[in-house]
């Protein structure tokens, strides 16, 4: 054994104040979620994003083992959800959401116009670095947005910070001298998923009684006194409107310490404005935010060991900007280093040590000396050996009386000539990408007709993606890719939204993609990929690309990017570009840890449509969304399946030839997903099998306004109930216990009733 | 003596359940030994079958937990999977006196492991054995283990608390559990003479292979289907597929339902039966799901236990001379 003084056992140490409280061992997500079941929402509204899912999803297990009964709203983006959230508010009652990064900016048009309107309510931000290229990792960048829009914020080091803020947050907002909504901001990951010891209250009446009922403010729910919210306001009014708003974050000095110590009296745990710790006589400090302020007290007691007068500053707040309390606090610091998880490129700064600066110039004073560093981006671990190095910087800055470089970035890796990653391969031939596995000819009725080499002449094409991609064992959507590569001629340009495939297939500085492609955000793909486009035809127009290149444009997407990206691709639609929409459909959002999205089935098991004593699965049915683009009028839509691999190929054939010679086409196809179908990897065919032999999910195609069957399991006698495929997979066993016979009823009936839609579009030439 | 907290490091690959032995045993811990802890995993885009590291700290409960860093410096590395022992990073900053666990059955210990401390203590638990002939999870079996090797680890707490875990979503699965459990903590060899190397092991180094300096302008991969080096060997959880090739009819499904991009073709031997013939896998990207195994019609691929070596000796790679 090493220098290590074990461990003994010891009793847990009873959490002071005057309330029945809990010892639990939860991270910052779970620990927001239980102070959300404690304050008892009226409504969420959410769409997922890591980090912060887990709220939701937490939320969901205990809503389906009925421990709370908040009415929980999946947005169809956080757009949709922060409406949804703001919406609810004005309706009356608690209304709470999380989210991160750019599920943060996605939403943050309705931030101001909460405030704004004075429309009060919690939403955790689990913060996380904005892209690109996309990170799904911790830093600042998401959070220092939302410090214009009027919103209080409220900054947790820990879960039980994060548990207990969540409880003052509703109380701040809604009081009547405030009236703003809130934001309570943890450190993606270092804090929303790392498990501490957690006190939380064991009394619910405690927590009604800390609580109180939310105050009544004007809402349009209230017939009685007729009112108009959200009028059109300009200049002579709105300024005032933004005194009034101003007026409010200043009286919110005033209420939150108030409510922090009320809430201190019930817990014993006290957040003071800014938390300065070791700070009396320190000349040399460090500032931070959130989690690695923890790490730099740690490295403060190691120093303050040795003699030195250091500290550690770190605001619990930071709207409103607490600037009196830290000039206080630093009045006898000679040297601050302030760290920003964010930089506000081209200021010198990032915002916090802006706006510390711009603090510090108020006091006449005013002595410290600032060095501004830049850390831990994209979720870059900040370790003791950082923390010393900025306490090293403020130091020397306390020492001299100067600071040799005021500004600079902390732990970036210079590189290093001749040190770089793998090579890549070799870029493919297009004469070798178009051989003709699939050829196309019209078939003389207005449609086309596709030849298929065998499966084994295939083989002569190179793959356009590699080998080496991080997919599940198993994973239905590189069969899927590769099925529709295998037959696209020549030259193609890729656009992947955000999900697995994308994930999984360009971990930087790797990539398994061999020809062009491109990332932009989860729901902008086809907006994206239209301009693309567009400037392609119009660069050979102007002869600066060659025409004889004939690229083809193809999107790929999950069935959670056509939720959230379901506007762009209707306009990309509409437009009728000359692109190709391929969905992967595996009926949720697995890449964020299988949420429910819109073609998520009835009653399917996910981890925000939990099952439980209450519920059992997702409660509405699954979006039909190749009849949505169907009605869009394009020259040819269709659905398949990874297992039916020739289907699919003849499918794509087509859709290329459409694509290229007369605008837009969307293709469905159905993927298996064994990790969240809670299926064997090896399981994809007896069980995409039976979602298509029992009408579940039907393979036809739309060719020019006509619907054609490919595959009619009634006409082969190989027809099944929808329970035969439910039965295959674990996410949805449960539905054939007795107690759910209702919705396997709903889903069979459902889908007996698209599949007669669908017989009778087949049979009709019109339809 | 310096009171700090005790640091361990579980390597694995997603869907071994490391994650949830950390959580169980820092629950176990701080719940019902009184301790502090904080437990997390290395998340990113990590999906089944990748790799993942999940962080243990614990200490007394009166002395704070600061840091929300990974452990750099384990006083213990608990080994999920053997294929880990291949890479350097498994081993990386164990403290001269660490206790470093790993599973296998029994034998000599790997050569890797000579990078080791010669102080450390080496033990050797066949977790997968175990768990198979329990028909429980190697978690389990090395969560026992870790009780066997740290008396201070109450085993009665984290019995209980891996008993909770699965009391509620499997509660078939309790007894086998709790018999692997104990069979981990007992059966369990020390193994002599394995670390050679002198001090801590070196924490790892994970430089960019790109600076500041050197990475393209805007986050450009100007390397088409670099992913082509990845070896993703250690995915697999026990089976390969194997190809009899005079069973093969070489008609392609296999090709088509692969998810890893991994079957090599080339022309058939001119006036010969096929045309293009299947000429193996290259395992080197195989996740060993066997949806190839459950799809080919003329049972040409078999599900093979994946014995030491043998997916070299089978290998068939798929860029020669670029990936060697």
């Amino acid at each position: 054994m090493s220098a290590v003084v074990e461990p003994g056992a010891r009793a847990a140490s009873a959490a002071g104040g005057s309330v029945r409280q809990k010892l639990v061992f939860k991270s910052g997500n779970e620990a927001a979620a239980i102070a959300a079941r404690d304050v008892g929402y009226h409504v969420m509204g959410y769409f997922p994003i890591t980090p912060s899912t887990e709220v939701a999803e937490g939320l969901a297990k205990m809503q389906a083992d009925g421990e709370h009964e908040t009415v929980m709203i999946a947005g169809d983006g956080e757009h949709g959800a922060a409406g949804i959230c703001y919406g609810a508010a004005l309706g009356g009652g608690r209304v709470l959401n999380a989210t991160s990064s750019q599920g943060l900016l996605y939403a943050l048009e309705q931030l101001p116009v909460q405030s704004g309107t004075r429309v009060p309510m919690v939403l955790n931000v689990a913060a996380r670095t904005v892209s690109g290229p996309l990170d799904i990792r911790g830093d600042h960048s998401d959070l220092y947005y939302t410090l214009n829009t009027g919103w209080i914020v409220l900054l947790a080091r820990d879960p039980q910070a994060v548990y207990d803020l969540n409880l003052a947050a509703v109380r701040i907002g809604e009081h009547a001298d405030v009236r703003l909504p809130v934001i309570v901001a943890y450190d993606g990951f270092f804090t929303s998923h790392q498990k501490r010891r957690t006190w939380v209250f064991d009394d619910p009446e405690a927590v009604r009684g800390f609580l109180g009922e939310r105050p009544a403010y004007p809402t349009p729910l209230d017939t009685e006194h007729p009112a108009t919210f959200g009028p059109y306001m300009n200049d002579p009014d709105l300024i005032n409107n933004k005194v009034q708003l101003s007026g409010a974050m200043e009286a919110a000095r005033r209420v939150i310490p108030e409510v922090i110590a009320e809430l201190a009296v019930l817990t014993g745990r006290s957040y003071p404005i800014v938390d300065a710790y070791r700070m009396e006589d320190a000349d040399a400090a460090v500032l931070l935010l959130n989690s690695a302020a923890e790490t730099a007290k740690g490295v403060a007691d190691d120093l303050r060991a040795k003699g030195e007068r250091v500290g550690v500053l770190s605001p619990n707040v930071l709207r409103p900007f607490p600037a009196d309390e830290l000039r206080a606090a630093l009045r006898g610091v000679r040297g601050l280093t302030i760290g920003d998880r964010a930089d506000s490129y081209g200021a010198g700064g990032g915002n916090l040590s802006l706006e510390v600066r711009a603090a510090l110039q108020q006091d006449p004073a005013d002595r410290t000396r600032v060095v501004s560093r830049i850390y831990g981006l994209g979720g870059k671990d900040f370790y003791a050996a950082d923390a010393e190095r900025f306490f090293e910087e403020a130091a020397a800055a306390a020492t001299t009386g100067r600071v040799e470089v005021p500004f600079a970035y902390h732990g970036a890796t210079p590189g290093a000539p001749g040190r770089a990653p793998r090579p890549g391969l070799p870029p493919i031939p297009a004469a070798e990408l178009s051989r003709g596995m699939a050829r196309v000819r019209p078939n003389g009725n207005g449609g086309l007709a596709v030849e298929l080499e065998p499966l084994w002449k295939m083989t002569e094409v190179p793959s356009r993606i590699a080998p080496g991609h991080g997919a599940c064992p198993g994973c239905g959507i590189f069969p899927t890719l590769h099925q529709v590569f295998r037959v696209l001629e020549g030259d193609v340009v890729a656009l992947f939204q955000t999900g697995c495939a994308m994930v999984v297939s360009t971990g930087y500085p790797a990539t398994a993609h061999r020809i062009n492609y491109v990332h932009n955000l989860f729901q902008n793909g086809a907006a994206t990929l239209s301009g693309l486009v567009e400037m392609y035809h119009e660069r050979v127009r102007r002869g600066e690309l060659p025409a004889s290149k004939d690229i083809t444009f193809v999107m790929i997407s999950g069935d959670g990017g056509m939720d959230i990206g379901m506007g762009p691709a209707l306009g990309a639609a509409h437009r009728d570009h000359k692109m190709m929409i391929i969905e992967y459909d595996n009926q949720g959002y697995m890449n964020t840890g299988a949420q429910l999205s819109y073609s998520t089935p009835l009653g399917h098991r996910t981890a925000t449509s939990e099952i439980g004593s209450k519920l059992s699965g997702k409660r509405y049915h699954h979006k039909d969304t190749a009849q949505i683009f169907a009605a869009c009028h394009l020259p040819y839509v269709f659905t398949a399946s990874e297992g039916y691999p020739e289907d699919l190929m003849r499918k794509v054939a087509k859709a290329q030839h459409y694509a290229k010679n007369e605008g837009l086409v969307y293709g469905k196809i159905l993927s298996y997903c064994p990790l969240n179908w809670r299926t064997d990897d090896d399981a994809a065919q007896p069980v995409l099998q039976a979602a298509i032999d029992s009408c579940f999910f039907p393979l036809y195609e739309v060719e020019h306004g006509h619907t054609r069957v490919t595959y009619d399991p009634d006409a082969t006698a190989r027809r099944r109930p929808v329970a035969d495929w439910l039965g295959l997979m674990g996410k949805t066993r449960h539905l054939l216990e007795p107690r759910n016979a209702e919705v396997v009823r709903r889903i069979q009936e459902e889908t007996d009733r698209r599949w007669r839609r669908l017989r009778a579009m087949h049979e009709h030439p019109e339809l | 003596m310096e009171q700090r907290t005790f640091e361990l490091r579980f390597d694995s690959i997603g869907g071994l359940g490391a994650h949830a032995a950390g959580q169980i045993l820092a629950t176990a811990a701080v719940l019902r030994m009184g301790m502090n802890g904080s437990h997390f995993s290395s998340y990113g885009s990590e999906k089944k079958g990748s790799r993942i590291r999940s962080f243990i700290r614990l200490g007394s409960a009166e002395v704070p937990i600061r840091t929300s860093a990974p452990v750099e410096r384990p006083d213990a590395i608990v080994v999920f999977h053997a294929a880990l022992l291949r890479d350097p990073t498994t081993l990386a900053g164990l403290r001269r006196s660490g206790t470093f666990i790993y599973d296998a059955p029994p034998g000599p210990a790997p050569a890797e492991l000579a990078a080791l401390p010669r102080a450390a203590r080496v033990i050797r638990v066949d977790a997968r054995g175990i768990a198979s002939a329990e028909r429980s999870r190697p978690n389990a079996v090395l969560l026992g283990t870790l009780c066997g090797a740290f008396p201070f680890l109450r085993e009665r707490d984290v019995l209980d608390a891996l008993t909770e875990e699965f009391a509620s979503r499997r509660p078939e699965a309790v007894a086998s559990n709790t018999r692997a459990f104990e069979r981990g903590r007992t059966e369990h060899e020390v193994m002599e003479d394995v670390g050679h190397a002198e001090g801590d092991v070196p924490a790892a180094a994970s430089e960019p292979a790109w600076g500041y300096l050197t990475q393209p302008v805007g986050g450009v991969v100007p390397l088409p289907g670099n992913t082509a080096w990845n070896d993703l060997s250690a995915s697999r959880t026990g089976s390969i597929p194997v190809l009899d090739r005079e069973k093969c009819a070489h008609c392609g499904v296999c090709d088509l339902v692969c998810p890893d991009l991994c079957f090599v073709w080339g022309a058939g031997p001119a006036g010969g039966r096929f045309e293009r013939e299947l000429m193996g896998i290259d395992y080197r990207y195989c996740k060993g799901c066997l949806r190839c195994v459950e799809s080919c019609p003329t049972g040409a691929l078999a599900k093979t236990a994946e014995t030491a070596g043998l997916a070299d000796r089978l290998r068939v790679p798929l860029f020669p001379g670029i990936v060697g």
